[in-house]
């Protein structure tokens, strides 16, 4: 079986995950095991025992890391040096001058500047915001910076002058002079081709901070791998790149475990026609959420990572800090649910780590939807009399009744969650009650339902092989990059010209690596999107296109949307504020061939248990496993569908059924 | 003062009810911010969004701008006094900015639309967004020099603009004819507009799944949340009668500093803040209603003793704020307060905070560049030949606090605007940037220094510019606490073309020509204790 296998895996801060496919065979293999957080090839090689592979076995690895998350988050960066056009060495330190709090006065208003004061270089140069260059870079001014940044000792500078982004001639004279200087160099105008200095600034030294660590991790993997492996890693953006690429701009690691997630989602989503989704990824403790329109994943460029500000295409997730860990607490006569979270450490109650105070698990332990006969993950038994314990130490507060407050507990829980999700669809323009919902994660099944009915949503899938998700998001990625350039033009001065030939070369210079992996030109896709505006606007819409690009069909596109999302368009002249060009080689496999393994097939309940889901007493619920539910059977709620890592809670009025893609489908009921 | 659980909604309900209200005000301002056309909205965040029960107590605010809150808990309460609510239909919108009717400044104009169920009026929900012109004698409706309320801009009384059929034109060209940037403005109308509209479906859901009685008792019991919530944070506070004061500078070119004075009764969970003895009215734009009043004191009271105060109509009512008729905090209708909005409002923080000094100081910052920092270009862009308007704020050091140094270049306590990014700045207006730096030792000593503030200048690249500046902090510095230092003060220089140069007033009005400089530095933040070695 030599060489046969692909395998996706996702390594995360507390488990990683992985699904292969044996290419011949088509056998699916998955599982989870702990991460070694000080050792991440040492995840893969432990991921990939767990299956019954080893290097010598796999084709093509792909994968989702932490590696740059967690540098970042921890502050585990290499020091950098800073160039800047001459006047501008400060920008990072006075930052938009907003403050983080508003009502604490204790905590610092900003960070601290990711470069420190003597580490940031002024070079005497100008280039006006048409590209004009008002005072030119002289070799010897470009030399004399390299010197000083030589003399610094690190291993990283980054480049960032002021507009750039439309001419970025002095940077690469920069880029160059310093090329002896240090061993890594990021320019501005290649991390992030867009206006406004502070953001764009912070986004190169991110990199340029990445890439000793990047380049080390990477070198290690590909050693490993010999030469029998093709390695590649899953980016922010929603695809995947090659370790040479991800070298080159290592902050497209930003966000790579959670947009494979959404990836799978986004695949699900068109592989089911759903049409519009929501992404929904409940963990312990932090939930995801995203929104997939029409079958694309949502994607934006402004988005900050550890409450710095990061300028390039990522996936649109929105992390919120509750889950099943959210502690409920009584605050005078009020009852709140999170922020404080219980951790993977303790943990819940219920989990007997030493945990007392009351999560939302708890109250899903109370209720009687976690079953305390299964183990979670194969290894933790949940322990139902210390759920009781904790929900009744709340109850006693209150002077509520114990499964009262249980379902008081679960029905805050979706009400913060269904808070979090309107911020996303609004954002997006998206009526919630339009989409369907995705739910995956240890605790998103659970809840899923129950918050779908408060939007008003008739479907909710909980896909196949919804506890390796990120691993499949990855195993099912297509190599792809993306890109996003700001081109400032007015319908009234329209240049057709410009813009395609700007387009034709962004897609070029992007297709290179995807021809170079060896796709055919014909199985590689483009996709460009305007982001347009009337003048004075802020926020852009984005309008699909296609080359050669008509002022015409733009403009009746654009006014279409933006009718959509804020319910009135004028006729009046617009704006082309940036390009957005995605290539990607068509997808290799989508997620409906891959089979989960077949238990034998049975209609009977696994048991019956008496469960809540109001406060007018329990009621008899069957629990079934789910890889013994035969393919079309509609299982009526009250129900419980389980299998070792999630469980699937299906109330009265609303019906589950296996489709036949493997994706479990629950009509919540509620009319759309 | 709690319910008795046996009568009202249980605890659980409150809670679902209380998220449920709160994300319908959260999305009426991402409506707003993605639809307005207004830079100040979109870039800024200029605008807050709130509902109000049937009598027009503030429930939930969406967007939190501190200078905001005291206003809004007034707005409809002001509105429902000229206009009876018998007046009001479904799919009413009405637009207001009389400052003296639940208002701050012309420029904060407030759309309210009544939510009806089961036949009444259950809610309001109100839109405030800043627009970037109101018309008045300058354009941004900044007018330093103004002596009276008609010279900063158009005045609306509550008018319905739009009606379930839809927008009344003529109404809406009248005010239109009035403001400059007809388009932009038409466009933050529509965004508030829609805003309310979105308040009005969502709560319909709320009322289609819970009754009206049981939503007004829950709305009920969050006002008694948040009461008992703030008569906790007071009692943090000894008892006694703590005085304080701060000045500003002046009311315009050539006047003295006016005094802002406050003294605070503490007594066990309740407070009395006493304005009275603060100056007369000033003929300037530097006064501020008694809501700005309000909303100064609802912000003191959460940053020095309770942040987590849910902001409703409840966490008034254990403070009683007393503003004297003719002064500077209860101006007569017919005087100017542009300004009072944003500058006055942080004095009166600061005048709280004096008086603090010796009780809590470890639960104080020192003084900070509290002023917007204003400066407003405005002129003809050659490359595209509009008339372009730069509204661009400037924060400075932040005080000290008696465990850590004060930040630099932040915007202090009762407004969170950011700046304009250079970029951004030279691509839209003939301006260019020629450095934007940190103005080094400018933050007052002390055992713990004060925040740097910062230093920009500006290259005026058009044939002709205006600029007005409104700017405070030019005179009196930010004070230090228990020992420290005060900031350096504001500094705003004019280098003419020519080579000329001259210092400008706080509060000006200027022509600039291509070539000329504007040099501006803002005030470091005051320091904390006794400075080493003194």
């Amino acid at each position: 079986m030599d060489g046969t296998w692909e395998v996706g895996i996702d390594i995360g801060g507390t488990f990683t995950d992985v699904i292969g496919v044996n290419s011949q065979s088509g056998e699916v293999r998955t599982s989870k095991v702990r991460s070694q957080t000080s050792d991440p090839i040492a995840s893969i090689v432990s991921a990939y025992h767990s299956i019954g592979v080893d290097w010598e076995n796999v084709r093509d690895l792909m994968h989702g890391t932490t590696l740059a998350t967690n540098a970042i988050v921890e502050g585990n960066i290499a020091p950098v040096a800073l160039v800047t056009t001459k006047g501008f060495r400060d920008t990072i330190e006075i930052g938009r001058q907003n403050r983080r709090e508003l009502y604490r006065l204790h905590v610092p208003p900003k960070l601290p500047p990711l470069v420190p004061e003597e580490r940031r270089i002024e070079a005497t140069e100008r280039i006006g915001p048409e590209g004009q260059v008002l005072e030119p870079l002289s070799g010897d001014e470009a030399a004399r910076v390299a010197d000083i940044v030589g003399g610094l000792g690190v291993e990283a500078a980054a480049v960032a002058l002021q507009h750039c982004y439309v001419n970025g001639a002095h940077e690469k004279m920069l880029g160059a002079a310093l090329e002896g200087a240090v061993k890594y160099v990021a320019l501005s105008h290649q991390m992030s081709p867009e206006p406004r200095e502070f953001e764009r600034t912070n986004t190169t030294i991110l990199n340029a901070a990445l890439m000793p660590l990047t380049a080390g991790y990477l070198d290690k993997l590909q050693a490993g791998a010999g030469d029998t492996t093709n390695v590649h890693l899953f980016h922010s953006a929603g695809g995947m790149a090659s370790g040479a690429a991800v070298k080159k701009r290592p902050l497209a690691l930003a966000l790579s475990g959670p947009a494979a997630g959404v990836a799978a989602a986004g695949k699900v989503a068109n592989e089911l026609k759903l049409g519009s989704a929501i992404g929904f990824d409940m963990g312990g403790t932090t939930t995801d959420t995203c929104v997939v329109i029409e079958g694309r994943v949502q994607v934006s460029s402004d988005q900050r990572l550890a409450g710095l500000p990061v300028r390039q295409l990522m996936t649109a997730v929105e992390s919120i800090g509750a889950g099943g860990g959210s502690i409920a607490r009584a605050e005078g006569g009020a009852v709140r649910v999170g922020p404080d979270s219980s951790g993977a450490e303790p943990g819940p109650a219920c989990y007997g780590l030493g945990g007392v105070l009351p999560t939302v698990t708890d109250a899903n332990m109370a209720l009687g939807y976690l079953s305390k006969e299964r183990l979670l993950g194969g290894v933790l038994r949940l322990d139902k009399a210390r759920a009781e314990t904790a929900i009744r130490s709340l109850s006693k507060v209150l002077e509520t009744p114990a499964h009262e407050t249980a379902i008081g507990v679960y029905r805050i829980a979706n009400a913060s969650m269904a808070r979090a999700l309107r911020r996303v669809t609004v954002e997006r323009g998206v009526d919630a009650r339009s989409c369907s919902l995705i739910a995956f994660g240890g605790a998103g099944p659970m809840h899923a339902v129950a918050l779908a009915r408060e939007f008003g949503i008739a479907k909710v899938v909980v896909p196949k092989f919804s506890s390796v998700f990120s691993a499949l998001g990855c195993l099912t990625a297509e190599l792809s990059y993306a890109e996003q350039h700001t081109i400032r033009m007015s319908s009234q001065q329209w240049d057709q010209e410009r813009i395609d030939t700007r387009c034709q070369s962004i897609k070029e210079r992007l297709a290179a690596p995807v021809l170079a992996a060896g796709n055919g030109i014909e199985d590689v896709s483009t996709s460009l999107v305007a982001l347009i505006r009337y003048a004075g606007q802020s926020d852009t819409v984005e309008v699909p296109f296609a080359l050669p690009c008509d002022r015409q069909a733009l403009g009746r596109d654009f006014r279409a949307r933006h009718k959509k999302l804020y319910g009135f368009a004028t006729d009046e002249p617009w704006q082309f504020e940036a390009l957005r060009v995605t290539v990607a080689a068509h997808s290799q496999s989508g997620i409906g061939d891959l089979r989960e393994k077949a238990l034998q097939q049975s209609t009977s309940p696994i048991s019956v248990d008496q469960c809540w889901f109001d406060n007018n007493g329990p009621v008899s619920t069957r629990r079934f496993e789910r890889g013994a539910l035969p393919v079309g059977w509609d299982v009526e709620g009250p129900a419980i569908i389980e299998d070792d890592w999630s469980t699937i809670v299906v109330p009265p009025g609303a019906t589950a059924r296996l489709d036949p893609s493997g994706h479990l489908i629950v009509v919540t009921g509620v009319a759309p | 003062m709690s319910q008795n659980p046996n009568t009202g909604p249980d605890p659980f309900t409150v809670e679902v009810i209380r998220n449920g209200l709160t994300a319908i005000a959260e999305e009426m301002s991402l409506i707003v911010m993605r639809a307005a056309r207004s830079p100040l909205l979109r870039e800024a965040g200029d605008l807050s969004s709130a509902l109000t029960d049937a009598q027009g107590n503030l429930i939930a605010q969406g967007r939190d701008i501190p200078a905001h809150l005291g206003v809004m808990g007034s707005t409809v309460q002001k509105f429902l006094e000229r206009v009876p609510a018998n007046r009001l239909q479904p799919g009413d919108v009405w637009f207001m900015n009389l400052p003296e009717a639940g208002g701050n400044h012309l420029p904060d104009v407030k759309a309210v639309r009544p939510i009806f169920a089961e036949g009444e009026i259950q809610a309001y929900a109100v839109s405030l967004a800043h627009w970037a012109d109101i018309g008045g004698a300058r354009p941004g409706s900044y007018v330093p020099d103004a002596r009276d309320a008609w010279q900063e801009g158009l005045r609306i009384p509550p008018l319905r603009v739009f009606t379930k059929d839809g927008p009344d034109r003529e109404k809406l060209d009248v005010i239109l004819a009035n403001v400059r940037g007809a388009e932009e403005r038409e466009g933050d109308i529509l965004a508030q507009m829609a805003s309310t509209y979105a308040a009005d479906e969502r709560l319909q859901e709320v009322f289609s799944r819970y009754d009206a009685a049981t939503v007004q008792a829950a709305i009920a019991n969050l006002h008694d949340q948040s009461e008992t919530e703030m008569r906790a944070a007071i009692r943090t506070i000894p008892d006694g009668v703590y005085e304080g004061e701060d000045w500003l500078d002046n009311d315009g070119p050539d006047r003295d500093p006016i005094a802002v004075r406050v003294r605070i009764q503490i007594n066990g969970d309740e407070a009395t803040f006493d304005f009275s003895q603060t100056a007369d009215a000033c003929a300037g734009p530097m006064n501020a209603t008694p809501f700005t009043t309000s909303a100064s004191v609802f912000y003191a009271m959460k940053v020095i003793a309770g942040p987590d105060i849910q902001p409703n109509a409840g966490c008034a009512r254990p403070l009683a704020i007393i503003t004297r008729e003719g002064s500077l905090l209860h101006p007569p209708m017919d005087k100017p307060v542009v300004a009072g909005n944003h500058d006055t409002s942080q004095r009166i923080v600061d005048a709280i905070f004096k008086a603090f000094e010796k009780v809590v100081p470890e639960r104080l910052t020192a003084g900070g560049s509290t002023t917007s920092g204003l400066l407003l270009f405005s002129g003809r862009d050659p490359r595209s030949g509009k008339w372009t308007t730069l509204y661009e704020v400037h924060g400075g050091g932040e005080g000290a606090r008696h465990d850590r140094d004060g930040m630099c270049a932040v915007r202090p306590h009762m407004s969170n605007v950011m700046n304009t990014p250079a970029e951004v700045i030279e691509a839209n207006y003939p301006i260019l940037i020629e450095n934007q730096a940190l103005r080094r030792g400018s933050g007052g000593k002390g055992r713990h220094q004060g925040g740097d503030g910062q230093v920009r200048t500006y290259l005026i690249n058009g044939p002709e510019m205006v600029m007005t500046t409104i700017v405070e902090r030019c005179i009196v510095p930010p004070y230090g606490l228990v020992g420290g230092e005060p900031g350096k003060t504001f500094d705003i220089t004019l280098q003419r073309a020519s080579g000329e140069v001259s210092q400008l007033a706080g509060k000006t009005h200027v022509s600039l020509k291509k070539g000329d400089r504007i040099i501006m530095k803002t005030s470091g933040g005051g320091g904390f204790g006794t400075p080493a070695g003194s």
